[in-house]
């Protein structure tokens, strides 16, 4: 499972990615999860297989949307308070939930 | 406060989105980064250069000679020097990608278009005469640097804009099968390049001949003979006016923390327009700086380092005081979470997690702190106690106490930052303590829930 985060310059977002990769690790789910800033995201976007933005950025999903839509992949934004406080786990599993829809 | 939620949710979401989503915008924003890491590197030799120590001057040139000033900054010229020519091609390039056309050869042609509307000749005054003279067959640095910067833009965004309308009405010559690939992509750019680039010159020449039969001179525009000459005063100029007042630092702080409270990302939204001016007022301090001239702007790019410590809202007192004072669980586990992002302004843990978005007690504070300091350092800047920016541009994830260091180039920045965080403090404190209340009611209340439910 390839996850994409994707902020304004891709850095609040990797904090997320260590305790998302933390959850995946303990359950032994591989995964491959990676942050970028919102203008690199074409570039990531083949290898993921969906996209997850951070709250801060919810403004751009609309477009986004049309570019997942373009790859055949899940794109959202993120829960805020999921965010905030970093949880992983649910940010993990709202990522499967997508991916599985 | 459904109905405050809802008006941002159908009135300000529109509308930063539709902002944040203008192709120009979006490409400005995104093709103007292509300078920060270099004017950064630039920064650093920069700082060398201006080391705060009496006697250091003499000792640099004990040990490298009188001329180790020049030599150490060779690259101050190649980063920040080149600013609007680096733009100009970063702006072009991601314009062209979100048209789906090639970006490479949009960016090489809107540079080739960024020079001929700059003339090549320079101003000299010869030593021991006052009377400058014209010498020609140079690029004029000058107009490379944050001085052509306006014109690099516009041009890159015209040039763009023809190069891809032609691309996609399909005007373009095309070779017959079993051409490589690579070869026929060539001349697909042909025809729009010669396009362009016809464009700008025949704008030159008329700019030239209305300058000669003194047309421009009797509009008022009597020293414009090129088109650089032209947007700095018709552009430039009035724009930096209306951001370097303290007016306009005000403005655009409000406007960062009110989106922010909305939970989007301010800066970045403000940023295609505001990167542009808030740099060149950046490089014009730097110039001064190296000419060793009084500085000119107080509002720069690195001024707000000084204001938005910790990120937006200078949240950072607030993740401080969770660390240190915090009575409710959440409050400390936030705090633990906050706390080293924080230290390097990143702050969203706080923004989503304490949540200050959509929330009416900690937006006060959020937006109150930052409009506050921005008054207090400019007045203190203008007054004279604290030396201005000197155009060095620390990266923004550079610590606060630090980074007024750099740049200003003296303790007297840290000290600006560290009055700044007291005040602050002051003014979070309030909030902070109701804030925690609201949490240790609500952790007891869920607490009690819970031994009933055990019961």
């Amino acid at each position: 499972m390839n996850i994409l985060l994707c902020c304004a310059a891709g850095m609040s977002t990797s904090l997320l990615v260590t305790k998302m990769e933390a959850y995946a690790k303990a359950t032994g789910m591989k995964a491959k999860i990676w942050a970028v800033g919102a203008s690199d995201v074409n570039n990531h976007i083949d290898n993921a297989d969906v996209l997850l933005l951070g709250p801060q950025v919810r403004y751009m999903l609309p477009n986004m949307k049309k570019v997942g839509a373009e790859k055949g992949i899940p794109v959202d934004s993120i829960n805020p308070v999921h965010y905030g406080m970093c949880n992983g786990q649910e940010v993990v599993k709202f990522a499967q939930n997508l991916i599985g829809s | 406060m459904s109905k405050y939620n809802s008006f941002l949710e159908n009135k300000v979401m529109p509308i930063a989105s539709k902002m944040a989503g203008q192709r120009h915008l979006l490409a400005l924003r995104d093709g103007i980064i292509l300078t920060m890491p270099l004017i950064i590197i630039g920064s650093l030799f920069l700082i060398l250069g201006f080391i705060p120590i009496p006697g250091y001057n003499e000792f640099m040139a004990s040990i490298f000679g009188d001329a180790w000033m020049t030599k150490l900054l060779y690259p101050v010229g190649a980063t920040y020097d080149i600013m609007a020519l680096i733009a100009t091609f970063g702006i072009a390039y991601r314009l062209a990608e979100q048209y789906k056309v090639d970006p490479l050869s949009a960016g090489a042609v809107a540079v080739s278009a960024f020079l001929i509307a700059t003339p090549y000749f320079t101003m000299f005054t010869p030593e021991g005469t006052e009377i400058a003279v014209q010498v020609g067959g140079v690029i004029p640095v000058t107009l490379m640097g944050s001085k052509g910067l306006f014109v690099g833009i516009l041009i890159a965004l015209f040039s763009t804009e023809i190069y891809r309308k032609i691309i996609q009405k399909n005007i373009v010559i095309k070779m017959p099968e079993g051409v490589p690939p690579s070869v026929s992509k060539s001349f697909v750019a042909l025809i729009p390049a010669v396009i362009v680039i016809s464009s700008v010159w025949l704008i030159r020449i008329g700019i030239e001949n209305l300058y000669h039969l003194n047309f421009l001179g009797k509009l008022g525009f009597t020293n414009t003979t090129s088109l650089h000459d032209i947007i700095t005063l018709l552009l430039s100029e009035p724009l930096g006016i209306l951001s370097g007042s303290l007016i306009g630092a005000i403005i655009y702080t409000l406007l960062v923390h009110l989106l922010w409270v909305c939970g989007l990302h301010g800066s970045s939204i403000l940023g295609g327009v505001m990167t542009p001016i808030l740099l060149t007022a950046t490089d014009q301090n730097r110039l001064a700086l190296q000419a060793g001239e009084e500085l000119p702007n107080i509002v720069t790019s690195p001024f707000f380092e000084l204001v938005f410590m910790g990120g937006s809202g200078v949240s950072i007192v607030f993740v401080v005081m969770m660390v240190l004072f915090a009575k409710s669980e959440q409050s400390k586990q936030l705090g633990k979470i906050a706390i080293a992002p924080s230290i390097f302004n990143i702050n969203e843990p706080v923004v989503f997690g304490a949540p200050v978005v959509m929330n009416p007690l900690l937006m006060i504070p959020f937006i109150l702190t930052p409009v506050v300091l921005t008054v207090t350092t400019y007045i203190m800047m203008k007054s004279g106690f604290i030396p201005l920016t000197n155009g060095t541009l620390p990266p923004w994830t550079t610590p606060p106490i630090i980074s007024g260091f750099l740049a200003t180039g003296s303790w007297k920045g840290s000290l600006m930052q560290i009055i700044n965080l007291v005040i602050a403090f002051a003014i979070y404190l309030p909030f902070f303590k109701m804030w925690d209340k609201q949490n240790t009611a609500m952790e007891k209340g869920t607490e009690n829930i819970n031994v009933t439910k055990a019961i």
